[in-house]
């Protein structure tokens, strides 16, 4: 876009755009730890995760603080006004995915001690893999101003959803066959629906980017495919 | 929620909207333009406006300065008239009639359009004498009919609580923002249709300017309120329309909403965003 006649408005919004990047960048590695983690058993990645977390709430209250003095000192409007609204709205689904990843870090620790056979926390691997690639996606089109690509990514929320029933249901026959595994059964599945929250903020922050770039609204036949409401053991 | 808002600000069906370069339909529209044009001389200043403003609506006009949108308000009552080598073609249609015809009787059209400067110019006179005078030339009123007239006008523009005590203060003592709402006063008092507003708070503190703006706001359930201003978070924040104007031309006009939240052309983009090199 064209440059600002105040060239230090542009440097404000630069760097409210520099915030969520980062965020963006903190968000994806902390959701790629955090799997590692549960995968792997490992207790000192999932502490490494839990202290971004801590990175991640400093930096949102720090674009909040930027945003509203902006909005204070230069009255934005148009696609501005847009810009800075909708950084404060992506940066609060951001610092959520960070509290998701933390989340699921944090049970590394309680799975540990639970007999957990490892082998059943592949789907779930292929669920974090299939999220990661979200949430890198919607950064990336947030910084290329790539309004399609938003629409794409807002529907392949539907494989995170799928692939959510299916480990629902996965984990669901474990526990039914045998007893000792319903507690690490039970982690594996918030961490499921951890992953499967991400995924609805990375939905949202498709949503509301499309909206900064294009000043209307993505349409709002947005698939919702997790079963898992209406899934019961028979 | 886009929806809501559009449907609170026009009632269906009562306004076109019509965007740069298209044709405003024909819906019930207070004053309409039809390819209007502006001459200074030989300057060609408003090169073909077509626009519908809504009645009991705030229209505002911004852009940058000579753009033509003072000239624009200055065609609504023909004050240009007053001027030589001044001259407009094309259509404006008041409820339907083209005040441009030469047959217009321009007294008359002056008391239905009435207008405010961007500086307050009140007469050299009281306060009470500012308003009756312009009622006296459309009316002969007793002292308490006059009284009661002077009055309504007052309180109409919130001055009336300020000055009833000192009615016969001279208007040249009031500050420059009870200054403005004494013109404001002065306008209403004959009862006009519509009012247009050239810069009015522009040489206004901003609690003055707050409180011609509370006015704005009230005026509207009575009045077609046209103004023009060089404030865009002014233009944003009083009027259901807006027009965005630039070398003579209207580049965009629509729902005030729209057009500071989501503005269609990059002119008025660039424009209301602080990027017009």
């Amino acid at each position: 876009m064209t440059e600002h006649i105040v060239t230090s408005f542009d440097d404000d919004l630069d760097e409210l755009e520099g915030l969520i990047r980062s965020m963006g960048e903190t968000a994806s590695a902390m959701v790629s730890r955090a799997t590692r983690a549960i995968i792997e058993a490992d207790e000192a990645l999932s502490r490494q995760v839990v202290s971004e977390d801590l990175v991640m709430d400093a930096r949102q209250r720090e674009l909040d603080d930027k945003a509203i003095t902006l909005i204070a000192r230069r009255q934005p409007m148009a696609a501005d006004l847009r810009a800075v609204v909708g950084a404060i709205r992506m940066a609060a689904d951001l610092e959520r995915i960070g509290d998701l990843a933390k989340n699921i870090a944090k049970r590394v620790a309680a799975l540990g001690e639970a007999v957990a056979p490892r082998h059943y926390s592949h789907s779930i691997e292929t669920m974090a893999e299939t999220v990661l690639e979200q949430v890198a996606g919607v950064v990336e089109c947030y910084e290329r101003r790539d309004a399609a690509g938003l629409g794409d990514l807002r529907a392949a929320d539907e494989a995170i959803d799928i692939q959510y029933t299916a480990i629902f249901r996965e984990l669901l026959t474990y526990m039914m066959e045998d007893p000792r595994n319903i507690t690490a059964c039970t982690h594996l599945l918030f961490c499921a629906k951890n992953l499967e929250r991400i995924g609805d903020h990375v939905t949202n922050i498709a949503e509301n980017a499309y909206y900064v770039m294009t000043g209307s609204q993505l349409p709002p036949d947005r698939p919702k495919q997790d079963e898992t409401a209406t899934v019961s053991v028979e | 929620m886009n929806d809501l808002a559009h449907s609170h600000a026009f009632p269906a069906g009562q306004v076109a909207v019509a965007h740069a370069g298209s044709q405003a339909k024909a819906l019930p529209a207070k004053i309409e333009t039809r390819n209007l044009r502006f001459y200074y001389g030989d300057t060609l200043a408003l090169k073909g406006i077509t626009l519908a403003l809504g009645d009991r609506k705030v229209t505002a006009f911004i852009g940058p300065s000579g753009c033509g949108k003072s000239t624009l308000l200055r065609v609504l009552n023909r004050i240009y008239d007053l001027y030589p080598n001044q001259r407009a073609d094309g259509e404006v249609l008041l409820d339907g009639r083209n005040i441009l015809n030469r047959s217009e009787d321009l007294n008359l059209l002056r008391a239905r359009v009435g207008m405010v400067f961007q500086k307050p110019t009140p007469f050299p006179m009281s306060i009470h004498e500012n308003i009756a005078f312009g009622i006296r030339l459309y009316e002969r009123l007793s002292k308490a009919e006059m009284d009661g007239r002077v009055e309504e006008a007052l309180r109409r523009a919130a001055l009336w609580s300020e000055v009833k005590d000192k009615l016969n203060a001279s208007g040249l003592s009031l500050s420059g923002g009870q200054q403005q709402r004494l013109c404001i006063a002065r306008t209403v008092a004959v009862k006009p249709e519509v009012i247009l507003l050239d810069e009015p708070a522009s040489a206004l503190d901003p609690i003055s300017t707050s409180k011609i703006e509370e006015l704005i706001d009230e005026l509207k359930r009575d009045y077609t309120i046209v103004i023009v201003t060089h404030n865009m978070q002014q233009a944003a924040r009083v009027s259901d329309q807006t027009a965005f104007m630039y070398l003579g031309e209207l580049i965009e006009f629509g729902d005030t909403e729209q057009i500071f939240t989501a503005p269609r052309d990059k002119r008025t983009q660039d424009y209301i965003t602080g990027r017009f090199g």
